[in-house]
């Protein structure tokens, strides 16, 4: 019968226009792979309207400050337009972007830690940011201004490849309520810090409380504690050094809280400690100053808390953690210059102080850690002051081909210490050979 | 009227089939080709899409690796210990609901609405009765003198909130095919028995339990695959982002293992070899599965 | 009197049982409620408060406009509808292939398709991604559809359905004149309305809840289904657990319904499958 025939043909037809409209609808980059020169860089004029893509890991309160910068850069820039695409978490975040460089879908600018950024230098994938740095117009005059730490963090093989973003130290956050509670004083050594944990791990107001806590990712940052106990940890020369008394001095004094004492816990699943400290589960802990909107957030007013410096031993030490903004190869000039443009914008002395102000980062430049308005709202709110205070014993990681990996594998054998599942000394032994694995294999 | 096979019959068949086989061929057939050479990429640039070396050092490297077969032991737990638990439990649930019994359909809307929830929202609320301090499981269990356990941080007990969460997930399934199946199970036989006097048990074990196993060993094909490719409740339970599967990794599965070596280690060429292991572990089984089945006759 | 009793017993433990299991199975949609409803120091209580006392409908408000809800809805519903159409049309026809039609090399086809159903999908996942960044799909409602829409197991189910339609209406349809085609619209596909409802609710469901692989084919907010966005909404909140039990019930709340609704349909296709299998 023709008409089913026809019904048939047209059917099918319709099929395929389907099909190969679908797979008309993917849109191709136009991009520039080759890094902008010092004097390639001034021709490029942003005259029509740009965007471009800045992926992060910022969530709830520290995400909304963020998107204010980004409305306040708008209003400064109306040819600029900056999307921020939330990842959720920085493992995601990380994920995200590495299959986004394999998929030549990477966006134009992104929060990076610096060990995913010797990753990425080493695959050729970020655009190095010395000539717009120093660049005439669109420069950062004083860029010395930056705090060396950060500026260092930014710097591979001479040359810089991106701008510091968000930044924190750790300290000790504590319950002021609860350490009054039981007549403790902030605890300011190792052994203070031991003996206040044992004393707060108590019964408080009906409630069972554990004294200290420490992040889930105190696995990979033994290092602070290495060096407080006056070790080393791994060199800039690749040299791994924690198997030592420091590292075992280190590694013995959280596990006696953790798992022999019962007077610490890691966040498990709680993921961050704020969470756990919010519900007075915890007298205190080690985390982030870049908790402060989060522990808000948690404790909504039910008790008294505040900062202090961490604790040392032989030295004091804190890592600088957070992350800096790279910009990606993968796009065209003037999206990069646009995102140079957002970058710099972030780290300017008022923007960063704000920022600071309102998640509990630190502002990134000298200017901004000197100006009146810093100074004041320090009076006003001395628990920021802890991050502060840390900087002269603030460190970075070191910048090695492969410590991203490093980093995970050693973490997964501290764990198993921490959770008693490992001797102190088996775990040094195999973390050691982790570490050494990880670096030769570059 | 026989149907012949000719070129014309033949082309025809092929337009029909020609949407499915388009589908299944690029996102299914074409991976597993491709996956399988990766298997072979020893050395290999993700980024440049260049190999720099071929072989098999992949599989020897995965086959040496005891991250592996932690993966692989606990993968095993679930297929030779929780499908069998999992079975024996929803006969034992169809068997309830297939008696004479008031709200049989009521009972049945119970049991399978797990089933069909999204696992993330529910393992989001398992998280919270899972929870150390909070949850409402320590609490029953505190009703019996049982100390808080952290089902969610003890590497000891993760491998049990992760089945419990399964099983209760998916017994539904299983119970339904079942219950199916029983009632396709000539009520005469029953009667006989009954008739002569046989105990219920005895009844249930040797002509019930006989009668269903068609049904069993399709549930049990099921199953077992199924159990081999257990991943996204250990993502969801434990909320890893391809990190740590479970405390210490120790809810690590196979497909767990594999998904990490891709996505998070973007190791592709010993992602590839794993995956080639477990489908081939997968087939052994299977057939393994058939063969025993066709000797039962 | 004994027998009876024994009888009595015997009943009465049954219906315990059941009880017993019928509440395991529903206690944690319970407590999913329960929780939403509750202010943020309730949730913490212990003894645990099984009844919430403050009935906080705000929270659903809340949760809904903490993360955009909307359109990660609207995204599922797309994804789920086409996909499910996609798969229908696609296993039909290939389904009505095996089952009528004879063409060479029907037997390794097909048990290749069978084969297929033994593959863990996560397996595939990264291919797969490198074939969608080919095509330029990512983040794409093409990446979220089309990969979904041919599937072994529908197929296969459709022809089992198909074999029960019986021969005499095929022969009688030849003699009118019908060709294949038209045969497959005018009758099988009228027949065939109880599994064709079985499997588009089972594949809603599916799609709906699917996670793995949105996840990683998505990257924008805007692209997200509700699975996806419900994940990144537990890393925002943190300690909201009532908030995150209320956007939890968006998710869960219309498949339950689905459910309920088609509670016959989809039992009975399952058992189809059980049996036939």
């Amino acid at each position: 019968m023709e008409n089913l025939k026809l019904k048939r043909l047209i059917g099918l037809s319709m099929a395929a226009v389907l099909l190969i409209g679908m797979t008309g609808c993917g849109g191709s980059k136009t991009s520039d792979n080759s890094s902008l020169s010092t004097s390639s860089l001034a021709q490029v004029k942003i005259d029509k309207p740009v965007t471009i893509e800045f992926w992060h890991a910022m969530t709830g309160p520290t995400e909304k400050e963020l998107q204010k910068l980004a409305d306040d850069f708008h209003k400064k820039n109306p040819n600029i337009t900056v999307k921020l695409v939330g990842q959720g978490d920085y493992t995601t975040l990380s994920q995200k972007l590495m299959a986004a460089a394999k998929a030549r879908t990477s966006p134009v600018m992104a929060q990076a830690y610096s060990n995913w950024m010797s990753d990425y230098i080493s695959s050729d994938l970020l655009e190095n940011l010395t000539p717009y740095y120093n660049d005439e117009k669109i420069g950062i005059k004083n860029k010395n201004d930056i705090v060396k730490s950060f500026l260092d963090d930014n710097t591979f093989n001479g040359k810089l490849y991106g701008v510091p973003f968000n930044k924190s130290t750790e300290v000790l956050i504590y319950n002021k309520d609860y350490l009054d509670k039981v007549g403790a004083k902030v605890p300011q050594t190792w052994d203070e810090l031991k003996e206040v944990a044992k004393e707060t791990t108590t019964t408080i107001n009906g409630k069972k409380v554990i004294g200290l806590g420490f992040e889930n990712s105190v696995t990979g940052d033994l290092a602070t504690y290495v060096k407080q106990a006056g070790g080393e940890y791994v060199t800039d020369k690749g040299q791994v050094k924690f198997n030592s008394k420091a590292g075992k001095k280190a590694l013995q004094f959280l596990t006696d809280m953790l798992v022999t004492d019962k007077t610490a816990r890691l966040a498990g699943e709680d993921n961050f400690m704020s969470t756990p400290f919010g519900r007075g589960d915890v007298a205190m802990y080690i985390g982030s100053s870049a908790g402060v909107s989060y522990i808000n957030d948690a404790v909504k007013g039910k008790f008294n808390w505040s900062t202090a410096v961490l604790p040392k031993d032989e030295d004091a030490a804190s890592s600088f953690q957070g992350t800096n903004v790279v910009i990606f190869k993968n796009a065209t000039a003037e999206e990069k210059v646009a995102a140079w443009e957002f970058g710099k914008f972030l780290a300017s002395d008022q923007e960063t102080a704000e920022w600071a102000e309102k998640t509990g980062y630190v502002p990134v430049t000298q200017s901004a850690l000197k100006s009146e308005e810093w100074e004041s709202y320090i009076k006003k709110n001395p628990d920021q002051q802890a991050a502060v205070d840390q900087f002269d014993n603030g460190f970075i990681d070191p910048h090695l081909n492969g410590y991203t990996k490093l980093r995970t594998d050693v973490s997964t054998v501290f764990n198993d210490v921490l959770i008693g599942k490992k001797s102190v000394s088996d775990g040094l032994n195999d973390a050691e050979k982790a570490a050494k694995q990880d670096l030769e294999q570059q | 009227m026989n149907k012949k096979i000719t070129l014309k019959s033949s082309l025809k068949a092929y337009l029909y089939l020609l949407p499915a086989v388009a589908v299944i061929g690029v996102f299914v057939i074409y991976p597993l080709i491709k996956s399988f050479f990766m298997s072979f990429y020893v050395k290999y640039d993700y980024f440049k899409d260049k190999v720099y070396v071929y072989g098999i050092d992949n599989y020897k490297t995965v086959l040496s690796d005891p991250v592996f077969w932690h993966a692989m032991r606990n993968t095993m737990i679930f297929v030779i210990g929780v499908v069998p638990i999992s079975i024996i439990i929803s006969i034992l649930i169809a068997l309830m609901l297939n008696s004479k019994i008031k709200f049989g359909g009521l009972f049945r809307t119970c049991f399978f609405m797990p089933y069909v929830t999204s696992l993330v929202a529910v393992s989001i609320v398992w998280r919270w009765i899972y929870h150390k301090d909070y949850g409402i499981l320590n609490y029953f269990l505190g009703i019996f003198g049982v100390h808080p356990i952290a089902w969610l941080d003890n590497p000891d007990v993760s491998m049990i909130a992760l089945i419990i969460l399964s099983i209760w997930k998916n017994i539904g399934y299983n119970v339904i095919i079942f219950l199916a199946g029983l009632q396709t199970i000539d009520k005469q036989y029953e009667l006989a028995a009954q008739i002569d006097g046989a105990h219920y048990f005895k009844r249930v074990w040797n002509i019930v339990i006989p009668l269903l196993s068609p049904t069993t060993f399709f549930v049990a094909i099921v199953s077992v695959i199924g159990s081999f490719k257990i991943f996204d409740e250990v993502y969801a339970l434990f909320n890893s982002g391809g990190g740590m599967a479970g405390p210490s990794d120790s809810a690590l599965t196979v497909v767990f293992y594999i998904f990490r070596k891709f996505y998070g280690e973007w190791n592709f060429g010993v992602a590839s070899a794993a995956s080639f292991i477990l489908f081939l572990v997968i087939m052994v089984f299977t057939v393994a599965q058939f063969c025993y089945a066709r000797k039962r006759g | 009197m004994d027998k009876k009793l024994k009888k009595g017993i015997s009943t009465c433990i049954l219906y315990l049982l059941l009880i017993i299991g019928s509440i395991i199975m529903i206690l944690p949609f319970y407590w999913m409620i329960a929780t939403s409803l509750k202010t943020s120091s309730e949730v913490l209580k212990m003894p645990p408060m099984w009844i919430p006392t403050s009935w906080k409908w705000s929270n659903f408000a809340e949760a809904w406009k903490a993360a955009p809800f909307a359109r990660y809805f609207l995204n599922t519903v797309i994804v789920t509808v086409f996909s499910t159409l996609g798969e229908l049309v696609t296993s039909i026809l290939a389904a009505y292939a095996f089952y009528r039609l004879e063409f060479y090399g029907k037997k390794v086809i097909f048990s290749i398709l069978l084969g297929t159903m033994m593959i863990p999908g996560e397996m595939l996942l990264m291919s797969n991604f490198v074939t969608l960044t080919q095509l330029g799909w990512i983040n794409t409602y093409q990446a979220l559809i089309v990969p979904w829409t041919a599937s072994a197991f529908s197929i296969f189910m459709f022809r089992q359905y198909f074999s029960t339609i019986g021969d005499e209406l095929y022969y009688a349809a030849r003699i009118d004149g019908s060709k294949d085609f038209g045969y497959l619209i005018n009758i099988i596909l009228p027949m065939s309305k109880p599994m064709i409802i079985t499997i588009v609710i089972i594949k809603a469901i599916g799609s709906w809840n699917s996670f793995m692989w949105p996840l990683v084919v998505t990257n924008s907010e805007n692209m997200r289904t509700l699975s996806v966005g419900l994940t990144a909404f537990i890393t925002d909140t943190g300690t909201n657990y009532q908030l995150l039990m209320a956007a939890s019930t968006f998710i869960i709340l219309p498949m339950i319904i689905v459910f309920l609704v088609m509670q016959k349909y989809i039992i009975e296709g399952i058992s189809h499958a059980g049996i036939k299998g």
